[in-house]
């Protein structure tokens, strides 16, 4: 029996199949999911996610969120989610330094912002790595 | 009678108006379009996020997180969603309406100019104002939230409630009140929103396990969806916000265009009258002449 998968992100659903088998990424480190997995409530990491079906394998770059795996259904509910052919490697690069330089450059930020570039940075690097994994 | 010219005057500037509103219901109506989409992109959301939270209430006390915990209440945090810009009918009106009623201490954040602008105006306990954009990005929103849940938890306000004009079509938005925290009852709170979300039930019939643990999955799941459900109420504010300025203006356009017709008709009268004045006069004249 396949596995279908769902990724939700506030914007709209960014991945919905069946499929074979998926790798998360949780805060605990990153968990296999096969058909007949228990029923699970998991906080997803800022990661790669791996979804297998019919032998081929593709990436996603999820950012922040939850995991609920019921039955034969995986929902992911994440802040950011971009599949691989979506990442734009020169803008996510653009975009990482401008965060970085941002950083570096203010000394005294409310700590929302400071926050929120830091995630930027750190999605930025997932995203990078998931497009740069097959060279 | 006002002469031709006085006329001919007010129908320039009537045609100016009927041109401006014109341009503003169009631009009105295209954001709308976008404010809506935006407003809908997020119900799968809500959805997802409320079957999470349905499958931690069986586990969850009444005080098992300080944003569950309810205290007596003597000073209500209200956060006011109005616009920026006026020219949007009575919907910001309405929601000062709702405001004025409250007659308990209250303390006020504001997003948008205008709630900011009447709140000072009616010398109310301002504690800070924020400005969106259309786009009422995430991020955005967040901003004021956690503010208002840091006070929350500091014990200086003891409700967090939103003040928004909730889009129900496009011609009508109701100002309304909605508490947010406490989130005292975990699982009315979650009936009510699987009601409204239309959420399936589970399939799965074993217990479901947590990682790391319940309460972990909890504690970052419940600020989240605090800022989540503020950010939706927002969308729906936003998109409120833009059908009530493309109803104001198409009215205001269709006055505009009545307006026209009857000053068109008295400018032909006014005309007329003149010729016929002139023809007399001439006719006397040739007749005094003869």
């Amino acid at each position: 029996m396949p596995l279908t998968l769902e990724i939700v992100t506030p914007e709209a659903k960014v991945y919905s199949d069946t499929i074979d088998s998926v790798v998360v990424p949780t805060v605990e480190g990153e968990i296999g999911v096969l058909p007949g997995h228990i029923p699970l409530l998991t906080q997803v990491a800022d990661g790669e996610l791996r979804v297998t079906k019919g032998g081929a394998t593709s990436w996603l770059a999820v950012g922040g969120g939850f995991a609920q795996i019921d039955g034969d259904r995986v929902r992911v509910l994440a802040e950011h989610a971009i599949t691989e052919e979506k990442i734009d490697e020169n803008t996510v690069e653009a975009a990482m330094k401008r965060a970085e330089e941002e950083l570096k450059a203010a000394k005294t930020m409310d700590p929302q912002q400071y926050e929120h570039l830091q995630s930027l940075v750190r999605y930025s690097g997932v995203q990078l790595a998931v497009k740069r994994r097959r060279r | 009678m006002p002469s031709t010219r006085d006329i001919r005057r007010r129908i320039k500037s009537v045609k100016n108006t009927r041109q401006i509103t014109k341009a503003m219901e169009l631009v009105a109506a295209s954001k709308m379009k976008k404010a809506q989409a935006a407003a809908l992109a997020g119900r799968p959301y809500a959805q997802l996020m409320a079957d999470m939270l349905a499958a931690l209430a069986p586990r969850v006390g009444e005080n098992q997180h300080p944003l569950l915990v309810r205290r007596d209440v003597k000073v209500r945090g209200i956060l006011l969603v109005t616009t920026d810009k006026g020219l949007c009918g009575p919907l910001n009106a309405n929601l000062f309406k709702l405001v004025t009623e409250i007659r308990m201490p209250a303390k006020y954040v504001a997003i948008g100019r205008k709630g900011a602008q009447f709140l000072a105006r009616t010398k109310r306990d301002v504690l800070a104002d924020f400005t969106v954009s259309d786009r009422a990005g995430f991020n955005e929103v967040k901003t004021p939230v956690e503010f208002m849940v840091k006070l929350f938890l500091e014990g200086s306000i003891d409700t967090v409630e939103v003040i928004y004009p909730r889009y129900k079509n496009t011609l009508v938005q109701e100002a309304v009140a909605r508490p947010v925290l406490p989130l005292s009852n975990v699982k009315d709170f979650v009936s009510t929103l699987r009601a409204e979300a239309g959420a399936g039930k589970f399939t799965d019939e074993r217990d479901m396990l947590f990682e790391p643990s319940a309460d972990a999955v909890l504690a970052a799941l419940l600020p989240f969806y605090v800022n989540r459900y503020i950010h939706q109420l927002v969308l729906s504010a936003k998109a409120s916000e833009q059908s009530a300025r493309m109803v104001a203006m198409k009215t205001a356009k269709d006055n505009a265009t009545k307006l026209l017709g009857d000053l068109t008709l008295e400018y032909n009268k006014a005309r007329q009258a003149g010729i016929t004045q002139e023809i007399l006069e001439i006719a006397a004249a040739a007749f005094s002449a003869s």
